[in-house]
């Protein structure tokens, strides 16, 4: 806004309210002019009650000086929804915001609350995108592209997810969000449009990626966290999957790729976890592995892994 | 390593920091605005961990903070400040909670601890409208949003409304089974807990996830994996606890991801002097600390930064006060919000 909202004459019928502070405020910000102006005139509208398009206007100027003042976009939808404003038009200024404060959980919020009116998840799934490329591993926006595919629950959605998901793991093999997002597309139950024997399959498919991600950098802990959840994948799907371990464990099949920093710590927990399933008889095997682990390649969780070593042998000692 | 001095932990320059932010912020964190409340828990928890409370806070300022505090009371809750109402206190004209001015779920937690460090007597709390405000946020499926109907739902809230339950002592109020099962649904394939169903793995929806579990004095069925994956984060350079797999320390995880390892048991796991020599070169020179070396300061980050030395047992010589993981506040701070919150209400004083 231009001028200021006392000197404009579509807002003199509105009585701005100050803030109440008390004589000694706890952590009291020195707010800008501009920012106290616009709030004062927020709680004289809220006062009244006022559902209009200049609550539109006003609504935007404080969010876009606080993105996160809450009570501003609550009150911005309500109007939207009375008024029965555009809310293609709404989409349009909330994309330019979402841009601008990407990491302001409102402005997520809002969209989630467009797209439940709106139920028009394909363009929303290709703006995220966009906003991925930006910041890779943003929380928000993946917790709004797992909602929409969730939410909408389309065989439309779903079907562009493991491509587009391949292509940021082409872009960065450790981003963890990626990863996540691939395990939550493959094995997680929000998606009803896929099959028994998709499961089946996925559980295969997923074993032989990551392994082969993981010969590409083995010192990657996403990777190995993956193998290991899609190992036991079981406890997501909805019944057992058969699963060839030895296929899983033979580590040398595909090789690590040139240059790989070698050994590789979670390899080597990787083997001891192997061993200590099988009971007693890999029990010294796993305690040779978590020892080079406490003493010579990942000497900052000795602790832990000598924990593991505690922990195994009294669970053997048990049964 | 062991005979290895830790840096100098600079508690006086802490406090002030917090003092400093108590007294004003500037406009650059307008953001602030909606969360105002919990920068004062922030900065009065440093005073409380640093065991500053005492002489740091003059009786005029105690009265006049904790009526700060009350003027943001709505019945059955706090709000993050006083940027949705104007007129005069909330306390004087007993305001009714609407739809913009409706009680916050975590500005209420936070504001229940804040007044316990400030030792107030709770007299002015209306317990049974707390329960109704709690029992309001939840959701059908189990979660929990900032108020009722809101839509906001995550883990944090769910740990907020099992933290006021326990501060109650009233668990009546929610629906217990559905609680827990939205928690587990948080729950992922690496072992921590994403901040929604289907999130990924983060540490302070982890801690969250597992502070709510043992204040209803339970336990997740598994916990093997969950000790896994936060030990992980510690990393082998540097020493801190970073929030996600494959990213980067950050002070603040020091304190979500140890907390939720000294619930199950198990901080002794974490390399403790790696980890508080990392959030000593947080520390800024001028006071306060940051999320990472050579970054500006904040109460957020001071406030975690000390609490995760307290959690993994820092020297001695850096003087802090025992903390409860569970509620996050100093073990005194605790008791006396457990006491007073928890019995039946007396006569409003006014």
């Amino acid at each position: 806004m231009a001028l200021k909202l006392p000197e404009r004459p579509e807002w003199t019928d509105v009585v701005p309210v100050p803030q109440y502070e008390n004589i000694q405020p706890l952590a009291p910000i020195f707010y800008s002019p501009e920012y106290k102006d616009a709030t004062d005139y927020f709680r004289g509208i809220v006062k009244t009650g006022e559902k209009s398009p200049r609550v539109l206007e006003l609504t935007e100027t404080i969010i876009r000086l606080n993105p996160a003042h809450y009570s501003a976009w609550q009150y911005r939808y309500e109007t939207l929804i009375t008024i029965s404003a555009s809310l293609e038009l709404e989409l349009v200024l909330t994309n330019a915001l979402t841009k601008a404060s990407p990491k302001t959980y409102q402005v997520w919020h809002h969209r989630r609350l467009l797209q439940t009116a709106l139920c028009d998840p394909v363009p929303e799934l290709a703006f995220n995108e966009e906003v991925l490329k930006a910041d890779a591993k943003n929380y928000h926006t993946w917790s709004h592209r797992q909602w929409l595919l969730v939410h909408f629950d389309q065989a439309e959605l779903w079907a562009g997810e493991l491509s587009f998901v391949e292509r940021l793991l082409a872009e960065d093999v450790r981003n963890n969000s990626a990863w996540h997002h691939r395990f939550f597309i493959s094995f997680e139950t929000g998606n009803t449009t896929r099959t028994r024997d998709d499961a089946d399959e996925a559980v295969r498919r997923e074993l032989a990626f990551a392994k082969e991600r993981i010969a590409l950098a083995p010192n990657n802990a996403s990777a190995w966290n993956y193998l290991r959840g899609a190992a036991f994948a079981e406890l997501y799907v909805v019944d057992a999957v058969e699963v060839g371990t030895d296929d899983v464990l033979d580590l040398e099949n595909p090789a690590p790729s040139e240059g790989a920093e070698l050994p590789c710590a979670a390899a080597i927990e990787f083997m001891a976890d192997v061993h200590e399933a099988r009971g007693k008889e890999g029990l010294s095997e796993a305690v040779k592995y978590w020892r080079s682990l406490a003493h010579t390649h990942d000497t900052i969780r000795k602790s832990y892994w000598e924990f593991r070593i505690r922990d195994a042998v009294a669970n053997a000692g048990a049964t | 390593m062991d005979d290895l001095r830790l840096p100098t932990f600079n508690s006086a320059g802490h406090v002030a920091h917090c003092v400093r932010c108590l007294d004003g912020l500037p406009a650059s964190l307008v953001e602030m605005d909606a969360s105002r409340m919990a920068i004062a828990f922030y900065c009065l928890g440093t005073l409380d961990l640093t065991g500053s409370a005492e002489h740091r806070i003059s009786p005029t300022d105690r009265e006049s903070w904790k009526e700060w505090i009350w003027d943001q009371y709505v019945e059955g809750g706090f709000l993050p400040g006083p940027f949705v109402r104007g007129g005069s206190s909330g306390l004087h004209t007993a305001q009714q909670p609407s739809r913009v001015a409706a009680p916050h779920l975590i500005m209420t937690y936070c504001a229940l601890l804040a007044l316990a460090v400030l030792r107030d007597d709770y007299s002015l709390l209306d317990r049974a409208a707390l329960a109704r405000t709690v029992g309001g946020c939840q959701d059908p499926d189990g979660g929990f949003a900032t108020n009722p109907g809101a839509g906001d739902a995550d883990l944090r809230m769910t740990y907020c409304a099992f933290a006021i339950c326990a501060l109650l002592a009233d668990w009546s109020c929610i629906d217990l089974p559905r609680a827990l099962s939205y928690i587990q649904r948080c729950r992922t394939y690496e072992g921590g807990y994403g901040q929604t169903p289907q999130g990924e793995s983060l540490g302070g929806p982890t801690y969250c996830a597992l502070a709510a579990l043992y204040l209803a004095r339970l336990q997740p069925a598994e916990w093997r994996a969950t000790v896994r994956w936060l030990v992980h984060t510690q990393a082998q350079a540097g020493g801190g606890l970073a929030g996600r797999t494959n990213k980067l320390a950050d002070a603040c995880y020091g304190f979500w991801c140890s907390a939720a390892l000294a619930i199950l048991g198990a901080v002794d796991l974490l390399d403790a002097r790696a980890l508080c020599g990392f959030l000593a070169q947080c520390q800024y020179k001028f006071g306060g600390i940051s999320k990472a070396p050579g970054e500006n300061p904040d109460p957020y980050h001071t406030y975690l930064s000390i609490a995760a030395a307290t959690i993994v047992s820092a020297d001695p010589a850096w003087g802090l006060q025992p903390l409860d993981p569970l509620l996050n506040a100093s073990h005194d701070t605790v008791r006396w919000a457990k006491e007073r919150v928890s019995v039946a209400p007396r006569e409003p004083k006014r």
